[in-house]
């Protein structure tokens, strides 16, 4: 299972993507618990604030995977962004280098 | 939290009698509408007549007077706030109107580009503040910890100190605070929804008063002004000058990691994303490039003609909250004839701004 984080939007509008594979992470168990409590289909329509950030928050499956996976999306305002989802979007930061194009500190600095 | 109503008990500071009475003797064509609004105030109502004599000293502190009650405030009434490193709002206060500056760079920065602001819309338009009613201006500096952001959240400007490597504190720009507090105009004025071509034209009115902010501060006419959005917020490690070019959209930065300024300047590059709701901050160059030839078209200070056009547009009922570029672009056509007549240059200047850049002004 990828975890990828876009961040699109604020005052700069520039798109910064942060993405972990948690399959073989020694902390994978923590990662199900944590993705299967979050409420993808709870996420209400937020009214878009000017120059805030957006954050969309994917699932992939990996291809091989046995059990398959589920695909999942949401889409959330910055203001949206608390509790378990702060916790995913920290911990995916934390978890590895941007890419798409990567800001050039490691954004697992931001949001702490 | 102070917001819409201004209380008739409300005390505010007035401009300092030196500073109205330097700007109403001003005999410069290009501050016609600076000095003729000082002088305006200069005799206007009793808060006025009371600091015109005796003559102010050069140097006289400002004068803390009681608004009368229908009177709109001439001067801000500023506040910022520290949030200290948290994504906590608003923050501690440390500096009110008047107070002497601070040691903290960011906080005068903020102060100053409140004053900045206020001063624009209210020289060069006689709008008191961004209700029109003398709203308190409020800030937060240090929101959050490396955050690379500045935003209005509906009642206060709240900025970031950047990550010190690819961005710089956000209020290093004027432009960027000019940006900020237009969104609340905006808000205040055509309400246009944040999405897709409306939100680009929210933005672009953004970064157009942004702009304008920071050339009225310099008194740089259109020929001289940079055209540049968030000057100096790109910290050297960055090959970039800024983050967007109303004058050359695409060509603010052109970085190995960053990438390339993604704007369009004509509708032909107009980007279809889901992104950043539809990509406001992407197609917002095509609106700023049609401002930047009509200003640069017309000539002079651009706050002036093409500036005045633009507000009025955001007056003049014509704009829906869903407007499309064609949309607006008919609404500053209306305004710049309802002002200074169809067959003006100005008018056609406008015009023509908009083909340039693809857009067809609709209806």
């Amino acid at each position: 299972m990828k975890v990828v984080v876009t961040r699109s939007g604020g005052f700069a509008g520039m798109r910064v993507t942060w993405q972990v594979v948690i399959d073989n992470l020694p902390d994978a168990s923590d990662w199900v618990v944590l993705l299967r409590e979050l409420p993808w289909d709870e996420v209400a329509d937020e009214e878009p604030q000017p120059d805030r950030f957006v954050y969309r928050i994917r699932l992939e499956p990996l291809a091989d995977a046995e059990p398959p996976q589920a695909e999942r999306e949401a889409t959330l305002a910055e203001k949206q962004l608390t509790g378990p989802w702060r916790e995913l979007v920290d911990k995916v930061q934390d978890a590895d280098t941007p890419a798409d194009p990567p800001a050039k500190p490691h954004p697992s600095h931001q949001h702490k | 939290m102070t917001r819409g109503t201004h209380s008739p008990s409300h005390t505010c500071r007035i401009v300092p009698p030196y500073l109205l009475a330097r700007i109403a003797e001003v005999d410069d064509p290009n501050w016609q509408h600076a000095a003729a609004a000082a002088r305006a105030s200069l005799l206007r109502d009793d808060p006025f007549r009371s600091i015109r004599a005796p003559e102010p000293h050069p140097h006289a502190p400002g004068v803390r007077t009681t608004t009368k009650p229908g009177a709109v405030a001439n001067s801000p009434q500023r506040t910022v706030s520290t949030a200290a490193g948290v994504e906590k709002l608003p923050g501690k206060v440390v500096r009110r109107e008047g107070d002497k500056p601070s040691s903290d760079v960011a906080v005068n920065e903020a102060y100053d580009g409140l004053g900045d602001t206020f001063e624009l819309y209210w020289e060069a338009y006689h709008r008191s503040s961004i209700d029109g009613n003398g709203l308190p201006l409020n800030a937060t500096v240090h929101y959050g910890k490396n955050y690379d952001n500045a935003f209005w959240d509906g009642e206060r400007m709240v900025f970031g100190d950047g990550d010190g490597q690819v961005f710089n504190r956000f209020t290093i720009a004027v432009d960027v605070i000019g940006h900020e507090l237009t969104h609340g105009v905006t808000e205040k004025t055509v309400g246009l929804q944040y999405e897709g071509q409306a939100g680009a034209l929210n933005e672009s009115i953004s970064d157009v008063f942004g702009s304008l902010v920071a050339q009225y501060a310099k008194r740089q006419t259109a020929a001289q002004a940079s055209w540049l959005i968030g000057e100096g917020l790109f910290t050297a490690e960055v090959q970039g000058v800024a983050l967007r070019s109303m004058k050359a959209p695409g060509t603010a930065y052109d970085d190995d990691v960053l990438g390339k300024d993604p704007q369009p300047s004509h509708m032909s590059g107009y980007v279809e994303t889901t992104d950043d709701n539809g990509g406001v901050h992407i197609n917002s160059g095509i609106p700023n490039h049609a401002f930047y030839l009509a200003a640069t078209a017309i000539s002079g200070n651009a706050w002036e003609r093409a500036g005045q056009i633009w507000y009025d547009t955001l007056l003049g009922g014509d704009v829906p909250s869903t407007a499309t570029f064609a949309v607006f672009a008919a609404a500053t056509v209306a305004a710049a004839t309802a002002r200074y007549g169809a067959d003006d240059s100005a008018t056609h200047d406008v015009d023509g701004a908009w083909r340039a850049v693809g857009v067809v002004p609709a209806g």
